[in-house]
């Protein structure tokens, strides 16, 4: 289980996260929804290491990280806990298959390399540049190259984002079987229609806190005045 | 035409083979230098901006501003006679010259590391690699693909700036030319010959830097 607990933080004297505490279990799927600005990206980046909080602890597993961290900790949580990010960060001088095998270090296992890249549809593309796929081919290559590194918990920052309906709908049917190989899954978006449909647990986020939480059912019957303005805004409902 | 030039590169062999070893001797040491001790400073610079990258930059838009021949000039007149020096001309031409290669690439270098896409280095973190690792498969290999054609195109621009030797009576290609046009006037002749060296030289080296940048370009760029 990964757990945050009271993580703050400041940046530039405004709030972003205020004294946020989550749960990430093995085998679910948590959505963080909310609008623009709410701090979900930046919860994210906090939750990855990537931008540390300014307080608070996040025990992953048995590990637990207390923020601000001392300069001796150099503990990595990396790649247990990996991430996709909205911007994909794909290397851009590697080919596709190149990227997906830089970070094994050389031991790949053929057979699970091949069921991803068949599942995500990447055979065609695996020897192209990343400039010469498309955002959904790329979008694909980073989830299964965080995959490939068999993380016990992944962080999906709006990877559907860039994405026509087709291309997420194959990114999301497969986050449930990925889910269901007992990786703990926090998908980052603001799409609450695509959150209710895949999630077994939805955090609302708005102003560096957590509006409210529970199953895609707190959806139909919502208690606060926010989420219920932030759903009836979505066009997609 | 063509008989004359052959009879100058065969009447002048000695002196043109002089000239010319002097100007390859120039560009070793301009190269040397400048790619050495540049690439060094430049990571430095991008490593204390504060203090080596402010001197650095100072020093680029100093040398940036004044032509590379008046600063030749003032290096061997004004400057040694106001240090009560006498120096080998060609010390004073390789130093400047290596001066302007170093501060050039320095730049470009600090510049290629200060503009380092963060994220590539971010994605290496979080799939689990060591910095280590980081640095030598993502963060070198696109640096060298941004720089390389950069560097090439700058010893070019260094090949052609030794010619300015010549203004201050070091003995390379260019100036053995004027000898030699001046023993028997045939400039245009002469000049060809000067000219059909420089582009063997400059022509790869150029071509090579154009394709290195149209292919890492490409694949560096996203749709």
């Amino acid at each position: 289980m990964l757990t945050a607990t009271s993580l703050k933080k400041i940046i530039q004297n405004r709030v972003v996260l205020d004294t946020l505490s989550l749960t990430i279990e093995r085998g679910k799927i948590t959505s963080v929804v909310g609008p623009s600005g709410s701090g979900k990206t930046t919860l994210l980046r906090a939750l990855a290491l990537v931008d540390p909080a300014d307080q608070g602890t996040i025990a992953i597993d048995n590990d637990t990280f207390t923020f601000p961290r001392l300069p001796t900790d150099t503990r990595s949580p990396y790649p247990r806990l990996t991430v996709v990010f909205q911007q994909l960060f794909i290397w851009p001088h590697l080919t596709i298959r190149d990227n997906l095998i830089l970070p094994l270090n050389g031991v790949i296992d053929s057979e699970h390399f091949r069921h991803l890249t068949e599942l995500f549809q990447m055979t065609p593309f695996l020897d192209r540049y990343p400039n010469e796929v498309s955002i959904g081919q790329r979008q694909r290559a980073a989830l299964v190259r965080a995959l490939l590194l068999h993380p016990t918990y992944l962080l999906l920052d709006e990877v559907t984002s860039a994405l026509d309906i087709e291309q997420s709908q194959l990114i999301l049917s497969h986050l449930r079987e990925i889910a269901d190989t007992g990786v703990g899954v926090l998908w980052v978006s603001h799409a609450i229609h695509l959150a209710a449909a895949i999630s077994d647990h939805i955090l609302f986020m708005d102003q560096g806190k957590i509006i409210e939480s529970g199953t895609p059912n707190m959806l139909k019957t919502p208690r606060s005045q926010r989420l219920k303005d932030f759903m009836a805004a979505d066009i997609f409902r | 035409m063509i008989s004359t030039i052959l009879r100058i590169l065969i009447d002048y062999r000695v002196g043109l083979w002089a000239g010319l070893l002097t100007t390859g001797k120039l560009c070793l040491i301009i190269w040397t230098t400048g790619l050495m001790i540049g690439t060094l400073l430049g990571i430095l610079a991008h490593q204390r901006p504060a203090s080596i990258g402010i001197g650095l930059k100072t020093a680029s838009f100093f040398l940036a501003s004044i032509p590379t021949i008046i600063l030749l000039f003032w290096a061997h007149y004004p400057l040694q006679e106001l240090l009560g020096i006498v120096v080998d001309p060609i010390v004073t031409a390789a130093t400047l010259l290596s001066l302007v290669n170093i501060v050039t690439i320095a730049q470009m270098v600090r510049t290629a590391m200060d503009d380092f896409p963060a994220q590539y280095r971010i994605a290496g973190t979080v799939c689990g690699m060591s910095s280590r690792a980081i640095l030598r498969r993502i963060e070198l290999p696109i640096l060298a693909r941004h720089l390389i054609p950069q560097f090439l195109t700058q010893q070019v621009n260094m090949l052609q700036m030794t010619l300015f030797a010549s203004l201050i009576s070091v003995e390379e290609i260019f100036r053995v030319a004027q000898h030699v046009n001046s023993i028997m006037y045939k400039p245009v002749e002469i000049y060809t010959t000067l000219a059909l060296f420089f582009i063997v030289i400059c022509l790869p080296l150029n071509v090579l830097a154009y394709g290195l940048k149209t292919k890492f370009t490409r694949n560096l760029s996203e749709k």
